[in-house]
């Protein structure tokens, strides 16, 4: 096991719970594929620093966890596949 | 024809002295304060140009370890349009 580090973009046409109910599947995603998700920090609503498909915010959020990489490569994939993320990144944690 | 090159040797092995007016050692300002966040992007934000670039070492002043943590910790918060690619003008 890992520790790894997930931070999304979402919509900014969501609502502020809506986003927290979509943080909080991706960390059931998580458990569900043998992961464990440790801590949780939503940022809010937050301008890009330059435009992503015609979209100048979104709400981010971090989620770290500790898992195997099969678990981050479903992760990635859901995401990816998701309408409501506008981009995500995963990185392992060092030191 | 290929002029000998006498005055400025290759530089053998090893450290090589600096030789620039006013250059200092100074020690690498990162690794006294240990690592930095990709997610930082106000401590980040001192490394790149008001265009953007990401600074060199030799205005940086970091050490070879620390500038290349530095410029990928800098492409990361790019990449999530936490930091910008190209800014002013």
């Amino acid at each position: 096991m890992r520790d790894y580090e997930v931070m999304t973009i979402h919509r900014p046409d969501m609502a502020e719970d809506e986003v927290e109910k979509a943080v909080q599947a991706l960390e059931e995603h998580l458990s569900g594929a043998g992961a464990e998700p440790t801590k949780r920090d939503l940022w809010g609503k937050r301008r890009f620093a330059y435009e992503i498909d015609h979209l100048s915010e979104g709400y981010y959020s971090v989620v770290t966890f500790k898992g195997t990489p099969e678990a981050v490569s479903s992760l990635d994939r859901t995401l990816f596949l998701s309408d409501q993320v506008v981009r995500h990144k995963i990185v392992r944690l060092g030191d | 024809m290929a002029r000998k090159n006498n005055r400025n040797p290759v530089p053998t092995r090893g450290r090589r002295q600096d030789f620039r007016r006013g250059a200092k050692n100074r020690p690498c300002q990162m690794c006294a304060e240990g690592s930095i966040d990709w997610k930082d992007t106000s401590s980040l934000r001192k490394y790149l140009s008001d265009r953007g670039k990401i600074r060199g070492r030799r205005v940086t002043g970091l050490c070879p370890k620390c500038q290349r943590k530095v410029a990928t910790a800098i492409k990361n918060a790019r990449e999530m349009a936490l930091l910008p690619y190209i800014s002013g003008r």
